[in-house]
C-alpha cells in the first residue's frame, strides 16, 4: 500500500466516521420512526398538560376522552404493541401506538402489565339482547347477563336478527346493525328445497343483471332504460348476492359442507356455516369457496367407521381450517350466559372455548381474530368493530393476563368509549385476586422508606396480582390467517 | 266561676294561633263545638304538639294547641293516654284492589277507572276503618289502560260517585316491549291528529275568507244589478242550515250560488276516543302517570319521549329486588313527584338492603307511598283491602326505621298524596281556620297495630270506632 493510498485511506476513514456520527446525531433529532398520526396536536397536548398541571392539581376530566396506557395492545390487524396507548375520543379509537401522547383531561386507565384486546364478538348469543318483535325496545342494559357477558369480555353479540352492543346502563349506541343474516336451507336430504333455492337465486341474479344493465344504459345516456320488475324476486337473496348480508347455512357433516361449497361456487356470496364439526375434513374446499365456519372446539362427535374417509370431530378442526385459509369464529355449544349448570361451557367463558382450539394447534393470534374480527366479519360489521385501529369503535377489554389463560379476568370493558364494566366496581369478581391500583408517587415514597429492599421489593409481595402472565407464543402478528 | 265568664273565655283564649277571629268576637261563635284531646297532634306543618287539644266548630278547626280552653257546652272526646295521635287523614292514591280485571296490554285510554270498579256493598268500609279519606283508583294493565279516578272513602258503594272521574292518563311500561311500541305509536298518532287538526283549521280559515270575499263580491255585483232591475232571488241556503250568507241570491245563477258555505265555527276532525286523552297530554292539557318497573323501562321511557317536554309523574314499581337505584340521579335531576310502594328492597343479586324512598327523599324528590302489594304489569293487588292497608302502614314504618325521614313519610301518605290527586285543599296541614278534616288513632300513625278512632271530613264524623263497635255488639 503506497503512502498516498494510506493517507487517502485514513482520510476516507475519518470522513466516514464523521459522516456516521453526523448521521447518528441527525437521526437522534428526527422524530422516532413509525407512523405518528397527529404529531402536532400531540405536542400541543403535551403543553396543555403542563399548563393544566400548573393551573390545578387535578385537571378537569374531559367527557368522552379516555386513554388506556401502558398495556400490551393486541390490535388483531397490526400485531402487538408493547406498552402502548389507546386513545379514545367520543366513542371512537383516535390513536393507537407506543408513541401516542395523552391529552390533558383524559380519563386514564393504567393498564401497565395488562393486556388490551378488542371487545369479543359472539355471532350467536341468547338472553342478552331484547326479544322479538322489536328487540331494541326490550333490551335491558342493566341486566345481570349483560354485566356478566361484559365480565367475560364480550362487547357485541348477535341474537334475533340484531347485532347489539352491550351498552351497560344506556340505550345509546346499542344497535350496531339489524338483520345481518339470511337463513338458507340447502340440506343434502331435501333435493326439492335445494332446487327451489337455486331457482330463486338464479332469479335474483337475473334481476341484478338486468338492473345493472339498466343502470349502465342510463349512465350511457339512455334515459328510458327502466329497472326490471322485482316481481317474484326474493329481496333477501338479492341482498345476499349484492354482498350486503350473510347467508347462514347449516352443515355439520362433510356432505352438507360440500353442498354449501357447491352452492357458493355457483353463487358467490358471504356465507357462514353453523356447527362445522366436520369442516376440518373438507377445509381446502371451504377455503377455496370462501365459506366461513362456526366452530365449537369442545363439541365432540365420534367418527363413524363405516365411512372410508376422515369424519367426526377433531380438536384440530380450527387449526386445520386456519391453515387452509378458512375464516371461522369460535362459539361454545351453549349460546347463553348461564347462571346455573356446569360452569365454563357457556358464553361467559368464550376465551376458554377458544383455548381448546389453541390446544388443538391454532395459533393464539388466530384464536383472537376468530372471536373478534372474523366474528365481526360474519356479522358484516368488520368496518366498525373487531380490531384496535384508529377510526374504529372504541370497544375494548383490558385483562390482567393473557386472554386465553384460565386465571385471567377482564378488569375493564369499554363499549363505545364508555367504561361499561370495571371488575372492582361490579359485585361479581371484585373479591377474587382484587386489582391493586398502582401506587401514586407519595405512596411509592412511603413504601421505599418502609421496605428495606426498596419499593419494588415492597410491591412484589408474592401475590400474583395483575402480574402479566404470558403464555403468548412468539408470534407477533395475526396476519397468518389468509383471506 | 260564673258561667257567662266561662262562655266568653274561649273567645279570648282559644285561637292562640290566629288572633283574627278573637279580635272581632263580639258575636258569639255559632253552633256547638266538638273538642278532641289527644296525646299528640301531627299538624304536618312544623313541630308536632304534645298533649294537645283541637276544637272543631262548623266544620272548621277553631283552635288547636297545648293551651286551648274547652268551650262551654262543647262535646269533649278525651283520648289522652296510650299515645293517641291526631293528624290529617291518610290518602291512598292507588287502591287497585277496587278495580275489576286488567284489560291487558293495549291502547284503552278511553276507559275511566271509576267506570270499571268492582265493589261490594261495604267495599269502602275498610278504608274508613284505616283512616283513609280519599282513594285513587287506576285501571290495571300495561300500555295505555285508561285514566285514573278519585273516590271518597264515604261514597256509597257499590256504585260510588267519583270525586274526580277523569284525572291522569295512565301509561305503564314494562319489560313487555309492546308497551313501549304502544306508547311510541300513541304519541305519533297524537302528533298526526294535532297536525291534521291544524291543517283542517288552516283550510277552514282559508275557506271562510274566500267565502266572505265571494259573498262581498256577490253582494256588490247584486247591488250593481239591483240598481238596474230589482228582483227577489230564491234562497240558496248552505247545507249546514245556518243562515249566514243569507243575503238572497240571484235565482240559481252561476255555480257560486250552489257552493256550500263553510261552517261558521271550526269543526275539528274527530279523534278516535282512545287517542283523545293522549292528544290532550301532548297538548300539555293533562298529566300522565307513567309506571316503570325497572331501570331499563326508565331508559326506554326517556327514549320514547325523546325531546318532548310533557307533564308526567313517575310510578316507580320497585319490587323486592330492584335496580331503580341506577336512575336515582336522573330522578333527582328531574325533581318531579314519584309514587312508589312502601317497601325495602335488595340490590339485585345481593343481600344488600336498598331504601329507595329514603334515597329519593334525601335527594329532595317529593314522594307518595303506596301499599307494598301494589302491582305492576297485568296483575294487581289481589290481597284484601285489610291486608293492603295494614301492610301499607307497616311498610312505611319499616322505611322510617330504615332511614326515611318521618315527616316525609307522614306527608307521603297524607298531604303529598292528596296533592298528587289534586285534593290539596281538602287534605291539608292542620291549622286554625282550616277544614276539620283529620284522623285520630290510638297510637302512632305509622304503627300498623294502632287503630283509628275517628275520621272526620270538615267536622263530619265519617268513622267513629266506639260507635261502630257498639252497633256491632248489638
Amino acid at each position: 500500500m503506497s503512502p498516498v493510498s494510506r493517507e487517502t485511506f485514513w482520510r476516507l476513514l475519518a470522513g466516514a466516521v464523521f459522516l456516521l456520527f453526523a448521521a447518528v446525531a441527525g437521526w437522534a433529532q428526527e422524530p422516532p420512526p413509525g407512523p405518528d398520526p397527529q404529531p402536532e396536536p400531540a405536542v400541543e397536548a403535551a403543553e396543555e398538560i403542563e399548563e393544566v398541571a400548573e393551573a390545578a392539581a387535578e385537571p378537569e376530566v374531559v367527557e368522552n376522552l379516555l386513554a388506556i396506557v401502558g398495556g400490551r395492545i393486541h390490535t388483531v390487524t397490526d400485531g402487538v404493541i408493547h406498552q402502548g396507548t389507546v386513545l379514545v375520543r367520543a366513542g371512537r379509537i383516535e390513536a393507537v401506538g407506543a408513541q401516542v401522547s395523552v391529552p390533558a383531561g383524559a380519563r386514564v386507565i393504567d393498564a401497565t402489565g395488562m393486556h388490551v384486546y378488542p371487545g369479543l364478538v359472539a355471532t350467536d348469543a341468547s338472553g342478552l339482547l331484547g326479544r322479538p318483535p322489536k328487540p331494541a325496545d326490550s333490551f335491558d342494559p342493566f341486566s345481570l347477563t349483560v354485566d356478566l357477558a361484559l365480565s367475560g369480555g364480550l362487547t357485541t353479540v348477535h341474537n334475533n336478527g340484531v347485532v347489539g352492543k352491550l351498552t351497560r346502563g344506556t340505550l345509546e349506541g346499542h344497535i350496531l346493525r339489524e338483520n345481518p343474516f339470511v337463513e338458507l336451507s340447502y340440506s343434502s336430504t331435501s333435493p326439492t328445497s335445494r332446487r327451489k333455492l337455486v331457482e330463486d337465486l338464479e332469479k335474483a341474479r337475473e334481476f341484478l343483471r338486468q338492473r345493472h344493465a339498466a343502470e349502465r344504459a342510463r349512465a350511457d345516456g339512455d334515459k328510458d332504460a327502466k329497472d326490471p320488475s322485482d316481481k317474484g324476486v326474493n329481496k333477501d337473496l338479492v341482498e345476499l348476492l349484492e354482498g350486503r348480508r350473510t347467508a347462514q347455512l347449516q352443515g355439520s357433516n362433510a356432505r352438507d359442507l360440500l353442498a354449501v361449497v357447491d352452492l357458493l361456487e355457483r353463487f358467490p356470496m358471504r356465507a357462514v356455516v353453523g356447527s362445522g364439526i366436520e369442516a376440518w375434513t373438507v377445509a381446502p374446499q371451504l377455503g377455496r369457496a370462501g365459506v366461513m365456519v362456526v366452530v365449537s372446539p369442545r363439541q365432540k362427535n365420534w367418527a363413524d367407521d363405516r365411512f372410508n374417509r376422515p369424519n367426526g370431530w377433531s380438536i384440530e378442526n380450527a387449526r386445520i381450517l386456519h391453515d387452509a385459509g378458512v375464516r371461522f369464529t369460535l362459539q361454545p355449544r351453549s349460546s347463553s350466559i348461564s347462571t346455573g349448570g356446569i360452569a365454563g361451557r357457556d358464553l361467559l367463558t368464550l376465551p376458554m372455548e377458544a383455548a381448546f382450539a389453541i390446544r388443538g394447534g391454532l395459533p393464539q393470534a388466530a384464536a383472537l381474530k376468530a372471536i373478534t374480527l372474523d366474528a365481526a366479519r360474519i356479522l358484516g360489521v368488520e368496518d366498525r368493530i373487531g380490531s384496535i385501529e384508529a377510526g374504529k369503535d372504541a370497544d375494548l377489554i383490558v385483562t390482567d393476563g393473557d386472554l386465553f389463560d384460565y386465571r385471567t379476568f377482564v378488569q375493564w370493558a369499554v363499549v363505545n368509549g364508555r367504561v361499561a364494566y370495571d371488575k372492582q366496581a361490579a359485585p361479581y369478581f371484585a373479591h377474587i385476586r382484587p386489582r391493586q391500583e398502582p401506587p401514586s408517587g407519595d405512596a411509592l415514597d412511603a413504601l421505599r422508606a418502609a421496605a428495606p429492599g426498596g419499593a419494588d421489593a415492597a410491591l412484589d409481595d408474592g401475590k400474583d396480582v395483575a402480574e402479566p402472565r404470558d403464555v403468548d407464543a412468539p408470534e407477533n402478528s395475526s396476519g397468518t390467517n389468509g383471506g | 266561676m260564673h258561667p257567662a265568664f266561662l262562655a266568653l273565655l274561649p273567645a279570648v283564649l282559644a285561637p292562640a294561633q290566629d288572633p283574627g277571629p278573637a279580635a272581632k268576637a263580639d258575636a258569639a261563635p255559632v253552633g256547638r263545638a266538638t273538642v278532641y284531646r289527644v296525646d299528640r297532634i301531627e299538624t304536618l306543618d312544623g313541630e308536632a304538639m304534645e298533649s294537645a287539644t283541637l276544637v272543631v266548630r262548623q266544620g272548621v278547626i277553631e283552635a288547636l294547641g297545648k293551651a286551648v280552653v274547652v268551650p262551654t257546652g262543647a262535646v269533649v272526646h278525651d283520648l289522652r293516654g296510650g299515645g293517641s295521635t291526631l293528624m290529617p287523614p291518610y290518602v291512598l292514591t292507588h287502591a287497585n284492589w277496587l278495580q275489576s280485571d286488567s284489560r291487558g296490554n293495549g291502547r284503552n285510554a278511553r276507559f275511566l277507572a271509576a267506570d270499571s270498579l268492582w265493589l261490594d256493598d261495604d267495599a269502602l268500609q275498610p278504608l274508613r276503618e284505616h283512616g283513609v279519606l280519599l282513594v285513587g283508583v287506576d285501571p290495571p294493565g300495561s300500555g295505555l289502560p285508561g285514566r285514573t279516578s278519585v273516590l271518597d272513602a264515604d261514597a256509597a258503594a257499590p256504585q260510588p260517585r267519583a270525586r274526580v272521574r277523569d284525572l291522569h292518563l295512565k301509561v305503564e311500561l314494562d319489560s313487555n316491549n309492546r308497551s313501549k311500541e304502544l306508547l311510541r305509536k300513541a304519541l305519533e298518532d297524537a302528533d298526526k291528529a294535532i297536525e291534521k287538526e291544524a291543517k283542517a283549521r288552516t283550510d277552514w280559515e282559508k275557506a271562510r275568507k274566500d267565502w266572505d270575499e265571494k259573498q262581498k263580491k256577490a253582494a256588490a255585483d247584486k247591488a250593481a244589478k239591483d240598481e238596474k232591475k230589482p228582483a227577489e232571488g230564491g234562497e240558496a241556503t248552505p247545507k249546514p242550515g245556518k243562515d249566514e250568507g243569507g243575503d238572497d241570491k240571484s235565482s240559481g245563477k252561476g255555480k257560486d250560488a250552489e257552493e256550500k258555505a263553510p261552517p261558521e265555527t271550526f269543526e275539528p276532525p274527530t279523534i278516535e276516543p282512545d287517542l283523545v286523552p293522549v292528544v290532550e297530554w301532548v297538548r300539555k292539557q293533562r298529566v300522565a302517570q307513567i309506571w316503570v318497573d325497572d331501570a331499563a323501562a326508565w331508559l326506554h321511557l326517556l327514549d320514547v319521549l325523546g325531546e318532548r317536554e310533557l307533564p308526567w309523574e313517575l310510578v316507580a314499581m320497585h319490587s323486592s329486588s330492584t335496580n331503580l337505584h341506577e336512575v336515582l340521579d336522573a330522578l333527582e335531576k328531574r325533581g318531579e313527584r314519584v309514587y312508589l310502594p312502601a317497601r325495602l328492597s335488595f340490590l339485585p343479586f345481593t343481600r344488600t338492603r336498598l331504601n329507595l324512598p329514603a334515597e329519593l327523599a334525601a335527594r329532595g324528590v317529593p314522594l307518595v307511598l303506596l301499599p307494598p302489594a301494589t302491582r305492576g304489569p297485568g296483575g294487581f293487588g289481589r290481597s284484601s283491602a285489610e291486608t293492603n292497608l295494614h301492610d301499607w302502614r307497616a311498610g312505611v314504618s319499616e322505611l322510617v326505621r330504615g332511614g326515611l325521614d318521618r315527616g316525609v313519610a307522614l306527608r307521603a301518605i297524607t298531604l303529598e298524596a292528596a296533592a298528587a290527586i289534586g285534593q290539596e285543599e281538602h287534605v291539608a296541614a292542620l291549622v286554625a281556620g282550616g277544614p276539620a278534616t283529620f284522623v285520630i288513632l290510638d297510637g302512632d300513625p305509622l304503627d300498623a297495630t294502632a287503630e283509628v278512632q275517628f275520621l272526620l271530613r270538615e267536622g263530619k264524623v265519617l268513622y267513629d270506632r266506639a260507635k261502630e263497635e257498639k252497633e256491632e255488639r248489638r
